[in-house]
């Protein structure tokens, strides 16, 4: 989307440059279309440039790389000893990552995730945006802030404070709910993931909040104003006036969301050091970087990142297909 | 000897030193060096090992052709193997390297570990216990030299056995029959710890009952984790975890240094050189500890597995193969080389070179073990270790999918058998993604 931008103004510009120009320039320009068409093309490519570097430098040739990695070993058949090559090995590497229980079942996790997560922070964000928007809170720049705070804090150390917060022994928290006879294991079987998704909706509720906010300032006062006239409480207003109209930042929001969470490693390479229940392999990033760095096996991870890919890439289209289809459906009945 | 013993001299090496990372490690490797003298040959040695330091001091005092630049690194867990694998891929890995035994094969595959089978000496060969030689040559081909060989042993409190009148357990159904009586007579406290992250003791108990994990038959990995001594020995512990005769929580963790400072544990079931980590760990309880050997499944034909134990291999990027094999037979061989270990502090390590046992004997403070001979039960013990054991080509990833089940175990979901049965699972697609051959049994 932003490299088409700047080619925009381009167009408009460009003609009056031709059409101004004297008989002589016309004589040495033989054609000003033509000339038009080379500038245009020349801030095209200026502008568009550093974005083309950038793609091809961090996204397409480390992706080429796993593609190309994912394809080849070093082999030596039998039982392994001896000297090794660099072969072509198919798809051998897949069929070994589709058929390791261990990835699937770190696949399953993250679904599981985005399903108690997704909901919750688009939901929680959009709540706490239309309550601001609602003029109900007071100090709204100072809880706006509040909220978006903790997004400014790396994701790092923000599971360094939770883990603090977890632990039992060290953990405040536990240690006044133990005075008040509950006890709570933040970190076992069951309870380990919803605590990774509130170290996350800690983190970025503040953020996607801010986004629904703009989008909510957006709105036509006009149009809620009618609403109210129209008899709608601020609650009505709140969920069937103003909701739809922000529908596009509801995708944006959860379709980042879900980029973000099949990604999930932070959190829970940080807190496997502290639990047990958080298996080596618990995402799907962190079983690459075991199959990487612990089984040394770099054909392995390279063909479980491109997994990772397809299955984000997949995903995402299909739900931007589903929304648009969505969309223009509801325009229809219009 | 293991990380867990070295743990905490590694932990203050790495907060002493900075990472000098792989720089100083490929400076070093160049032959010629100190001044000109071209007769010198220097080389680089790797390891976790307490004590690396003094023995490569004494080596370099007595040897003029050869001398040793030696870089202090975590153990392997605490990413020591990631930075040897790093650095074998980046063609700078050191002329010696320090591995595990479960590791070894791992190495050898991957080429880290190069084959030294014509470099070492019938005379050392001839030295080293056979048993602990078959675990670091495949297909009649040596990739390490051991160090040390860990006879898994019973560690016990010879006072609160008295205190509750229990004699020492000989076989396994004894040693359930007195974690029965310890629970009745002193609720609070348990006979032994399934540790959680105790892959390698399970393993221990599964070799000593006759399992085979691995074999390298017909040329092929054959693997069956889940064989029915296995499952003996599983359906075992889970018996004991079920009834609530022993804690289940991991081993290496503040919980279980409490359970054993509080003498809530009456027995440790670990390698020969865990005597010498107790003693440094924990020198109030001098008097109280003594050793005896693993229980038995039968008797009259004993058996028992290794928990730890070091190698020294010689690495793909050495340029000095001869070089670094003579100071590897000089470590593992020579008494003044033990010496130079102990002077850092208390080991009970069990050498593989049987004329070192008595300098360790010598070195020994007995009074810890009120004057128990400890060495001559290790090396009844060394000698019954069962012969044939196979590690696998990716033992530190089937640990950990191993461990992750026990943990998971631990809080009430899946069994210990389950979690054999993981680590078999999550084990045959990496080796199969490695390109080797491989079976499948007893799933």
């Amino acid at each position: 989307m932003t490299p088409s931008a700047p080619a925009t103004p381009a167009v408009t510009t460009a003609p009056p440059n031709g059409t101004t120009a004297d008989g002589s320039r016309r004589v040495r320009a033989r054609d000003p279309r033509k000339v038009a068409r080379r500038r245009q093309l020349g801030a095209c490519g200026v502008l568009m440039a550093p974005f083309f570097i950038l793609l091809v430098t961090v996204f397409l040739i480390p992706v080429g790389t796993a593609v190309w990695l994912s394809f080849f070993s070093e082999d030596q058949p039998g039982l392994g000893f001896g000297p090794e090559r660099t072969v072509f090995v198919g798809l051998r590497s897949y069929a070994a990552v589709l058929n390791d229980p261990t990835f699937l079942s770190g696949l399953g996790t993250v679904v599981l995730y985005c399903v108690i997560y997704i909901p919750v922070m688009v939901l929680g964000a959009l709540a706490l945006a239309l309550l601001l928007d609602s003029g109900v809170v007071r100090l709204r720049s100072w809880a706006q802030l509040g909220l978006f705070l903790p997004h400014a804090v790396p994701g790092i150390i923000a599971a360094l404070i939770w883990l603090y917060l977890y632990t039992p022994g060290i953990s405040p928290v536990i240690e006044v709910l133990g005075k008040a006879d509950i006890t709570v294991d933040f970190l076992g079987v069951h309870t380990v993931l919803p605590s990774i998704v509130n170290i996350a909706l800690w983190s970025n509720l503040g953020y996607n909040m801010v986004i629904f906010y703009a989008a909510l300032q957006a709105v036509p006062r006009e149009v809620v104003e009618a609403a109210v006239v129209d008899g709608a409480g601020p609650v009505r207003a709140a969920v069937q006036v103003k909701t739809p109209l922000v529908r596009p930042s509801i995708v944006m929001v959860a379709m980042f969301t879900f980029i973000w969470s099949l990604q999930l490693f932070t959190e829970p390479m940080l807190l496997s050091q502290s639990s047990p229940m958080i298996s080596s392999r618990f995402s799907p990033s962190m079983y690459i970087y075991d199959a990487a760095f612990t089984r040394n096996n770099y054909s392995l991870a390279a063909a479980a990142a491109v997994v990772l890919l397809i299955c984000t890439i997949a995903l995402s289209y299909g739900v931007t297909r589903w929304t648009s289809r969505v969309n223009s459906a509801e325009e229809a009945t219009r | 000897m293991p990380g867990r013993q070295s743990r905490r001299s590694v932990l203050a090496a790495i907060a002493a030193l900075p990472l000098t990372g792989t720089l100083g490690a490929c400076s070093g490797s160049g032959s010629g060096g100190s001044g000109g003298t071209s007769t010198t040959t220097r080389i680089t040695f790797w390891s976790a090992i307490r004590g690396s330091q003094e023995v490569v001091d004494a080596f370099n005092r007595t040897h003029d052709r050869v001398q040793v630049d030696f870089q202090q690194i975590p153990s392997g867990g605490q990413g020591g193997y990631a930075k040897l694998s790093n650095a074998a891929r980046a063609g700078n890995a050191p002329d010696v390297a320090t591995i595990e035994y479960p590791e070894v094969p791992g190495f050898a595959i991957d080429g880290v570990a190069s084959d030294i089978t014509s470099l070492i000496s019938d005379r050392l060969r001839a030295r080293l216990l056979p048993q602990s030689l078959g675990l670091t040559t495949f297909q009649d081909r040596t990739f390490s030299v051991p160090l040390d060989i860990e006879p898994m042993v019973l560690h016990y409190r010879a006072d609160l056995f008295d205190r509750y009148g229990l004699t020492v357990p000989r076989t396994w159904e004894e040693f359930e029959q007195t974690a029965r009586a310890v629970r009745r007579k002193a609720p609070d406290r348990r006979l032994a710890l399934f540790p959680t992250d105790g892959a390698m003791n399970f393993a221990a108990y599964a070799w000593q009952a006759g399992a085979q994990w691995f074999d390298t038959r017909s040329g092929a990995w054959n693997v069956s984790l889940a064989d029915r001594p296995t499952r003996h020995v599983a359906a075992y512990w889970q018996r004991l975890i079920d009834d609530d005769l022993v804690f289940m929580n991991p081993g290496d963790s503040r919980q279980f240094d409490a359970q054993v400072g509080n003498g809530l544990i009456l027995a440790r079931l670990t390698g020969a050189w865990d005597a010498g980590a107790q003693m440094n760990e924990r020198p109030g309880q001098r008097g109280l500890w003594r050793i005896a050997p693993l229980p038995q499944w039968d008797p009259d034909r004993p058996a028992v597995g290794t928990h730890g134990g070091s190698t020294f291999a010689v690495t793909k990027d050495s340029r000095h193969p001869e070089a670094a094999m003579e100071f590897i037979e000089w470590q593992v061989s020579h008494a003044d080389a033990l010496r130079a270990r102990l002077s850092s502090g208390a080991s009970s390590a069990y050498p593989t070179v049987p004329d070192l046992v008595a300098v360790g004997r010598d070195a020994f403070d007995r009074s810890y073990y009120s004057d128990q001979d400890i060495y001559t039960l290790f090396e009844e013990q060394a000698h019954a270790v069962r012969d044939g054991w196979v590690w696998g080509p990716r033992m530190t990833a089937t640990s950990r999918v191993m461990q992750d089940g026990f943990a998971r175990a631990s809080g009430g979901e899946g069994t210990i058998i389950d979690s054999v049965r993981d680590a078999q699972a999550g084990t045959m697609p990496d080796l199969r993604a490695l390109g080797l051959s491989t079976s499948e049994h007893s799933t």
